[in-house]
């Protein structure tokens, strides 16, 4: 068991914090687009935090697959990307069914801000945290976005 | 500069051309952003001539000071023009996506004039600005339309009208994602200009001075909104929390088209009721910290599928009590149709009710109508809706809006045409707030709680600079309202929700824009700017002949004390009427025709 961001829509207000956080504490910047984790807004009534720590087991989407210089791995329990190796190809974006990496030079992704995730503080509503996830609570919360 | 997109788009949908220029750094110290960037820019592009329906009317967008960025609750997009119900200039502000889109897109205002030969969309994607066709899309409801437009051109968010802007209800809304420019038409502006939708697509960067500054001030200002009374309420009831306390403790509810004040047969209709049976969660604009929004579904019975972001305190007075409507679903599908056709709640509910009264009176028969329009039919709200924002059957006449329609009708009608300015008035009954009626008579877009936002404090006897108000009372009311017309100016400006003005007031900014810009304002600078904003609004609508006589409340209000509950009695006389107007008039340094002197426009920097 390792520590997860876990996303529960049900609580989700949408407000996009998270996404503004995430971009600021990272980049410096306030640009949604830059954020290592989105909400997806299908309709009136969804709104869905899109995030990637743990191995989502994404299957023919796979970024670590994806990656031809083998620089996603899962390290600690977090999919992790090293920038060192990273070479910018872009494959793992493309291959991100969560849209959660994005991209400049190199790739990046949640790296959970060292341990403290900014967007669980900036949550209020509890539709971020960050908690012990087993495989069974993370693959239901997969599957609620798969029927997206 | 920090805090901006940049750039300032001006675009002729006559001739089709587009500029851009970069904003102006003085203008943002002037005006900070949104309303008072959009009342400069406005007043500078417009004539007096020039009215509401005409292709020269200017339409400004203008996301506030501070949309884009963490500051909790500050998301706020603000619309400006010529209000074709009211003929003064007008705001209106949304709460969604659209601001923080448009700022990421490399724009603080968009300014807009001429009108399209045919229906068109702007579309915004960062640099690209161009024209699309909108004919699929025109006549579609706002979500379909939302919808439709996002997937289609492959933006991130559009605000849109629906059929009521299309038909030029005078009170139609601008809507985004189920929030909504809801007041004084702006709306149907747009739908005089052809434009049904503007569809953004921002990928930029907002750069601020402190970012490691803003992220522990942004925590600190969410800590302490979470921890407030307000976010209790809010996250569980929405904005109609306090409507018992403001139907019986305070018996300023309007009622029956304001001649009662108490709503006996509230019980379903109050939040507490139908939010743990209807509400599937809260739902919050971009940035806010405290979402009030309130996600209703009906699921079952004569409205199933009914579902919406409602329902707001305001609807449920004019689409509740004003019409006398016990029955929440019903209520929830009116105010989903008005939506969905993009008009304004409170104004469609003051016009049924209206009607109603006139039914009641038999001045009008229900042949003439059309629809069994009485108080207290339920069904008949929904009816009257469908039909304002289609402008079918007597929904044609009451899209004009309820001093139009009583014009048309005559036969004294305009005693029960409750309105000051054109438009019609919220949900508070301010004989029993009388600072908050002479709100109503200041504003510059007519009968508005929003403008100064004088109700909380005469309700609650304190806020700010002042304690033990006396809400019966005339005085001191001028001062009270100058103050606080400028100091909500400030939060339209910077584009922070008011429901957050118990947290900010003005010193909270002080640090807020120290991180965000570097800038060290003092609280006068801030109010400065705002009064800087109001001096400029009241010059174009004193341009336009808006004189003392335009500021007067509705006889009813003078005539008629109030029949029910704990304000029994109270009334607003001609003399208090005129006695605070003069107060407010002095302490704004106008003549008494409203007139802006010389002498405050020279220190405010605008004679």
């Amino acid at each position: 068991m390792v520590l997860a961001l876990v996303s529960h829509p049900e609580n989700c207000t949408g407000c996009r914090f998270c996404e503004m956080i995430c971009s600021l504490y990272h980049e410096g910047v306030v640009n949604t687009k830059k954020a290592r984790l989105r909400v997806l807004k299908p309709d009136l009534l969804r709104d869905i935090p899109l995030v990637c720590t743990q191995c989502l087991t994404c299957g023919d989407s796979c970024c670590i697959q994806a990656c031809p210089e083998m620089a996603i791995s899962v390290v600690d329990g977090l999919v992790t990307i090293d920038e060192g190796l990273c070479s910018g190809c872009g494959n793992c974006k493309k291959a991100c069914p969560y849209g959660v990496i994005w991209m400049d030079k190199l790739a990046h992704k949640c790296d959970l801000c060292g341990g403290d995730p900014m967007c669980v503080k900036f949550c209020p509503s509890g539709a971020l945290t960050f908690e012990e996830a087993d495989e069974a609570s993370y693959t239901s919360m997969i599957a609620t976005w798969r029927d997206e | 500069m920090h805090a901006l997109g940049g750039n300032l788009l001006f675009v002729d949908l006559s001739t089709e051309e587009v500029r851009k220029e970069e904003t102006p750094e003085g203008l943002i110290r002037d005006y900070l952003g949104g309303d008072g960037l959009a009342t400069k820019l406005f007043t500078d592009a417009m004539s007096p001539e020039v009215e509401a329906f005409d292709p020269e009317n200017v339409l400004v967008f203008a996301p506030g000071l501070f949309t884009g960025l963490p500051v909790p609750t500050g998301g706020k997009c603000l619309f400006m023009s010529r209000s074709p119900l009211t003929g003064t200039i007008a705001e209106s502000v949304m709460g969604g996506n659209i601001g923080a889109e448009l700022k990421m897109a490399g724009y603080d205002a968009i300014v807009i004039k001429g009108k399209a030969s045919s229906p068109k969309i702007l579309r915004i994607r960062n640099r690209f600005v161009d024209l699309v066709d909108a004919s699929p899309y025109w006549g579609m409801t706002t979500r379909e339309a939302q919808d439709s437009i996002r997937r289609d051109l492959k933006v991130n968010t559009v605000a849109s009208i629906g059929p009521g802007g299309e038909r030029l209800v005078r009170y139609a809304i601008i809507d985004c994602e189920d929030r909504q420019s809801g007041r004084a038409g702006l709306g149907a502006v747009m739908g005089s200009k052809n434009l049904k939708a503007l569809a953004v697509k921002g990928t930029g960067d907002l750069t601020v001075a402190d970012p490691k500054g803003l992220i522990d001030l942004a925590l600190e200002w969410q800590e302490v909104m979470v921890n407030s009374g307000a976010y209790q309420d809010d996250s569980k009831y929405g904005t109609g929390e306090f409507f018992n306390w403001i139907n019986e403790e305070r018996g300023a509810f309007p009622t029956r088209n304001w001649q009662e004040s108490v709503f006996d047969e509230r019980e379903k209709v109050d939040p507490y009721y139908w939010a743990p049976r209807y509400t599937l969660r809260s739902k919050g604009c971009f940035g806010c910290t405290k979402a009030c929004g309130k996600l209703f579904v009906i699921t079952e019975g004569k409205y199933a599928g009914t579902k919406l972001d409602g329902l707001e305190y305001e609807t449920l007075y004019s689409l509740g009590g004003e019409c006398s409507n016990p029955d929440v679903e019903a209520l929830a599908r009116a105010n989903e149709i008005c939506d969905l056709l993009g008009i304004d709640t409170i104004s469609a509910g003051v016009c049924i009710g209206f009607t109603m009264e006139l039914v009641e009176r038999g001045i009008l028969t229900t042949e003439e109508v059309g629809v069994d329009c009485r108080f207290g039919n339920p069904e008949a709200v929904v009816r009257m809706c469908d039909l304002i924002g289609k402008r079918e059957g007597f929904g044609e006449l009451l899209g004009e809006g309820v001093m139009r329609a009583s014009a048309t009708i005559g036969k004294g009608t305009d005693r029960y045409a409750m309105h000051v300015k054109g438009m019609e008035p919220p949900a508070y009954d301010v004989r029993a707030i009388k600072g908050a009626g002479l709100g109503f008579m200041t504003s510059p877009r007519g009968a508005c709680h929003l403008r100064a936002g004088v109700y909380a404090l005469n309700l609650v006897g304190k806020f700010w600079r002042w304690d033990n108000v006396d809400r019966f009372s005339a005085e001191g009311k001028g001062e009270q309202v100058k103050w606080m017309e400028d100091f909500m100016t400030v939060f339209d400006s910077l584009g922070v929700c008011k429901f957050s003005r118990g947290f900010y007031y003005m010193e909270g900014y002080l640090p807020l824009l120290e991180k965000v810009l570097g800038w060290n304002l003092t609280e006068e600078e801030l109010l400065r700017a705002g009064e800087r904003t109001n001096n400029l609004k009241q010059l174009f609508n004193y341009s336009v002949g808006i004189r003392r006589e335009d500021f007067y409340l509705p006889r009813r209000l003078i005539e008629e004390p109030i029949k029910n509950g704990v304000s029994k009695g109270a009334v607003i006389t001609d003399e208090e009427m005129d006695q605070m107007l003069d107060d407010y008039l002095e302490e704004r340094g106008w003549e008494s025709d409203g007139r802006p002197k010389e002498e405050r426009l020279s220190r405010l920097g605008l004679a």
